[in-house]
């Protein structure tokens, strides 16, 4: 920033700021709290509320010769406007004079208060807000200790408007403020709440189906400054003051949106602490101060009655709840019968610190370390990926993010919101995808090719390609080659995992060739579909293209926080044919009810550990309820079985684990929990005073986490493998090829435990273009039968226009196993 | 019912004509004057046939209709007769002439005669303070003033709209 600074004084400090910060910003840094209602620092001001009325004078300027009039003294003189003005609205000017402490001031907050509160219930002591309500602090703080309206004439108005059936409306506590819908508006860019009426009958609505249809809907309760805005989770759930604040992590994908579990003691739960509801965290690196609808409400799988708490082994056929050295010795036993045939499946909600035991098991045993997943590229990420000092919510002019085969608003919503508003700055967006996807609004170039052929799309980019290309692949190639910074963003939009590890070698190839690497706001990334997917890569799991066979050979099979079985027939059965199975899950699941050993692990939030992000952005999660029962936390149980083969293993501490990784991986060198705890201030402040300012998202004391360094960016030779055979789209006559798509609400084994949201899963739909439809005298809402590997399942039929002929769209983890493009048998259900 | 696309095909293409393609949404108000001549108010599946056809969020739609006080989304008599009743009016008698033509048409306000023609509406300013008592017909998106009225000049003006009524709508005027 090359600008010149402001200089004011506001109540006689002398600030100086960036021009075009608004007084009430001013103000903040110089320490000076100006209460607001309707003003939030991340949406634009409006000024409805006028709450932040203030004096401002500025230094009069002669006409004639553009210099300041000065009295006798020599300091400028001063003409204050007539009127109080909007310190929200007010952007500062050289030599302003602002004053926040006069009595006139005063007097206009506590005017203001008072009408504000002729139509306020006053119904603090059942208000979920009341103890964080920003209306209730401003109240005691500036408002006037009686009312002249008379209290039994306030209007009434209804007190449970469901806007859906996550967000509750509570019509005379609000303030119309404006908050809500304009971060619908400019932030979410999704309008389904709205004003209706005027004056006194000024009402918000929604008219969306289903109701307040937006997957970030919960952050307004969280910037609604009065408690008209309350989820349905939280909702007369418990008192804010009683609530204890555990940082963490979200687990749901891989953006790691910092979150804080909020938990309290609970008589109900037989004096148990629990988790009351998930708040955002901020941090302005990864999720500002918002987080999605998933990540805060698909906790609920913790307190899940399907919970297992106690280690099982299979005696006579059934499993029998045994103690952990019986159980644990039986799997040494084992492992030590059948040497190198171990094979380990590991899931992606899985942290480093139990991926790093995991893999070192499975190494000194010479087994096979897997990764249950069905995207590749994370040994390119390691290496080409975003630096350090890399941040999407600095990017703007000069580069170019292209986002290639990815639904991102259901992929990774956080970073969908964080590019949409890097291409409102100014910075160039690419999309290429087979279908539209919301993230095309913003787009500078959007670019259609047919399922499956990605790779030749992205081959237009090569610095080599030929001049002939038609629009709009022409613009988007140039703007591709005059950008000074490139991020390549790749997801799973109908691919599978062939097609991932050639998508992503292409991805990396093409930064490498033209220099886009190494370097901060250069580099690619991965939208996993697991919290840790990276971090697993990381720690050396890989997926395989073959697994149901590699299962169905090991001797012993080793399972951990992921569910085979459950997912897909073809695994459940190399399953049966593996060797001895062990299985390390906090749920009961179908590969559970397999297992010849189960050994019950702890929920990631009754224990601590580390995630590493889709950015690489290594990042800490701290317990914040206590373990059920007899459980262990995965890295622990791990190691006691290394221990019993004679190994050495940390079992105890996480950060010791921590400090082994970073022996053994240089991106992780410098890293220890002490570095993931530092925090520095950031903008704008949160908590605080200043509930009123930022809302109720929390102020981040526990670590804003570090970004690794790549491969690149340590300036080491890459290493990167031969070019993957090209896969081939399947396509083959009288059969229908369907591609698997992402949704964020899928029916994952987590999420399928979380009671609120079961309204907007994903069901087993079909979608596709009308003529598709026809061809196969398929309509819209019948049901077909679709045969995936000789196993028929049922699927509803959906239309839509915008989707290319011949292919079919299958959301994944919907119940059927569609992990890649197949061609499938269908047929009307007859 | 049937869609306004259907009613009104021509209508609507030459409203989207009017305005660049990226601010199509600027013809929300035409397209709802449309929507409210075809039934005298504005259904539910209009708005949404408007959001669609504009591509915008039908809570947009409806916040429109709210905001304006001659949108209506209650269905009403086929004329709506708006009675001010504001403090200038009142002074001149526009509270006794609203219960006298309550009377005359056997309906309290907000009801509708039994024929389906009249819903009586009490209203803020038709800025007529000085004429009144005074009231406004509003048919579909048509308006019409009476000023200086009595109760017998509001019969006539009643009479006269019953006469209109039986004419083929789209009729000469």
């Amino acid at each position: 920033m090359t600008d010149k600074l402001v200089h004011l004084t506001i109540d006689n400090i002398p600030v100086s700021v960036p021009p075009d910060t608004l007084v009430v910003d001013a103000a903040k840094q110089a320490g000076i709290n100006i209460p607001v209602f309707c003003y939030h620092p991340k949406l634009h001001p409006v000024g409805m509320c006028r709450m932040c009325l203030v004096e401002i004078g500025r230094p009069l300027l002669d006409r004639a010769s553009g210099e300041f009039v000065r009295d006798a003294d020599g300091a400028p003189k001063l003409q204050f406007s007539p009127k109080l003005e909007t310190a929200c609205t007010t952007p500062v000017t050289e030599g302003m004079v602002v004053i926040t402490n006069s009595q006139k001031v005063a007097d206009a907050r506590r005017e203001v208060l008072e009408f504000i509160l002729t139509s306020h219930p006053l119904d603090c002591p059942i208000c979920d807000k009341g103890g964080e309500c920003p209306l209730q602090n401003l109240t005691m703080e500036h408002g006037p200790g009686q009312s002249r309206f008379l209290f039994d004439e306030k209007m009434h108005l209804d007190k449970h408007v469901p806007l859906g059936e996550l967000i509750y409306l509570d019509r005379e506590r609000c303030i119309q403020c404006g908050r809500c819908v304009r971060f619908q508006n400019e932030v979410a860019d999704d309008p389904v709440i709205a004003f209706s009426q005027r004056g006194r009958a000024l009402e918000i609505i929604t008219q969306s189906t289903p109701g307040f249809d937006s997957i970030f809907s919960g952050n307004t309760t969280d910037i609604c400054p009065v408690g008209a805005l309350t989820t349905a989770d939280f909702r007369f759930a418990a008192r804010p003051w009683e609530l204890k604040a555990a940082a963490s992590i979200c687990q749901h994908c891989a953006v790691g949106c910092n979150i804080v579990f909020n938990v309290r003691r609970e008589a109900l739960q037989g004096g148990r602490m629990v988790i009351k509801r998930v708040m955002p965290r901020q941090n302005e690196q990864v999720n500002e101060i918002w987080i999605c609808d998933k990540g805060r409400f698909a906790y609920h799988y913790v307190e899940s009655p399907q919970r297992l708490t106690q280690p099982m082994i299979r005696k006579d056929g059934a499993l029998i709840e045994a103690e952990w050295d019986e159980a644990l010795d039986l799997v040494a036993k084992k492992l030590t019968a059948y040497g190198a045939s171990l094979v380990t499946l590991a899931g992606g909600r899985l942290s480093n610190e139990d991926l790093f035991n995991l893999y070192s098991l499975t190494h000194t045993q010479g087994g096979q370390a897997v990764l249950y997943s069905y995207m590749a590229g994370g040994d390119l990420t390691a290496q080409v990926g975003i630096p350090p000092q890399t941040d999407l919510g600095k990017l703007g002019a000069g580069c170019v993010i292209l986002v290639i085969a990815c639904d991102l608003h259901e992929e990774a919503p956080l970073w969908w919101l964080r590019i949409k508003a890097a291409a409102q700055r100014g910075a160039s967006l690419i999309v290429l995808n087979p279908r539209t996807t919301r993230l095309d609004r913003y787009a500078r170039h959007v670019i259609r090719y047919e399922y499956g052929a990605e790779l030749a799309a992205l081959s237009a980019f090569q610095p080599q390609s030929r001049g002939d290309l038609p629009e709009p692949v022409r613009s988007a190639v140039k703007t591709f080659q005059e950008a000074e910074n490139v991020i390549i963003l790749y997801g799973s939009e109908g691919l599978g995992l062939q097609e991932s590890k050639a998508l992503a070698h292409a991805c990396a190839g093409l930064l490498i060739k033209t220099y886009h690497i190494g370097r901060s706001n250069n580099g690619l990334v991965a939208a996993w579909h697991n919290a840790n997917l990276q971090g697993a890569w990381d720690m050396g799991f890989s997926p395989i293209n073959n697994l149901a066979e590699t299962l169905s050979k090991a001797g012993v099979t080793y399972v951990v926080a992921t569910d085979p079985a459950g997912d897909d027939p073809q695994l459940a059965e190399a399953l049966q044919h593996s060797g001895f199975l062990v299985v390390q899950d906090i749920l009961m699941t179908e590969t559970v009810k397999m297992a010849d050993v189960f050994l019950p692990a702890q929920a990631y939030m009754e224990r601590g550990g580390s995630y590493t992000s889709g950015e690489r952005r290594l990042q800490r999660f701290y317990p914040a309820v206590p373990p059920p029962g007899n459980t262990l936390p995965d890295f622990a149980i791990t190691a006691r079985i290394s221990q019993r083969l004679g190994r050495t293993a940390e079992e105890q501490s996480p950060a010791r684990i921590l400090l082994q990784i970073a022996a053994t991986n240089p991106a992780y060198a410098e890293m220890d929990y002490q570095l993931l705890a530092q925090v520095h201030e950031q903008q704008p402040l949160m908590g605080r005073h200043d509930l009123y300012y930022g809302g109720t998202t929390y102020e981040n004391r526990q670590g804003l986490g570090a970004h690794l360094s790549t491969a690149a960016s340590r300036v080491e030779p890459l290493n990167i493998p031969d070019a993957p055979p090209p896969p081939v789209f399947p396509v083959q006559e009288g059969l229908l090829t369907v591609v698997p798509t992402t949704r964020l609400y899928d029916r994952g084994s987590l999420l399928i435990h979380s009671n609120l949201l079961h309204q907007r899963l994903a069901h087993p739909t079909l979608t596709m273009h009308p003529k598709t439809a026809e061809a196969y005298q398929l309509s819209r809402g019948q049901t077909a039968v679709m045969l995936l590997e000789k196993t028929p399942y049922r699927v509803e039929i959906d239309l839509d226009e915008d989707l290319p002929h011949g292919i079919a769209l299958l959301p994944r983890s919907v119940g059927i196993p569609l992990n890649a493009p197949q061609a499938v048998k269908l047929r009307p259900e007859s | 019912m049937k869609k306004l696309a259907e009613l009104y095909e021509d209508e609507i293409q030459v409203i989207l004509a009017k305005y660049p393609d990226e601010q199509k949404r600027s013809a929300v108000m035409p397209l709802l004057y449309l929507a409210q001549r075809a039934s005298g108010r504005i259904s539910q599946e209009a708005m949404q046939e408007i959001a669609e056809i504009l591509d915008i969020a039908i809570t947009d739609v409806a916040s429109i209709v709210g905001f304006y006080s001659l949108f209506h989304e209650e269905p009403g008599g086929r004329y709506r007769i708006q009675v001010c009743t504001d403090l200038p009016c009142a002074l001149r008698g526009a509270d006794a002439f609203l219960r006298q033509l309550c009377d005359l048409l056997g309906v309290e306000v907000g009801e509708t005669t039994a024929d389906g023609l009249f819903t009586i509406e009490e209203v803020k300013c038709l800025a007529a303070c000085h004429r009144a008592p005074v009231f406004q017909v509003q048919n579909g998106d048509g308006l019409e003033y009476h000023e200086n009225q009595t109760i017998d000049t509001a019969r006539l003006v009643i009479d006269e709209l019953r006469l209109r009524a039986q004419k083929p709508p789209g009729g000469a005027a």
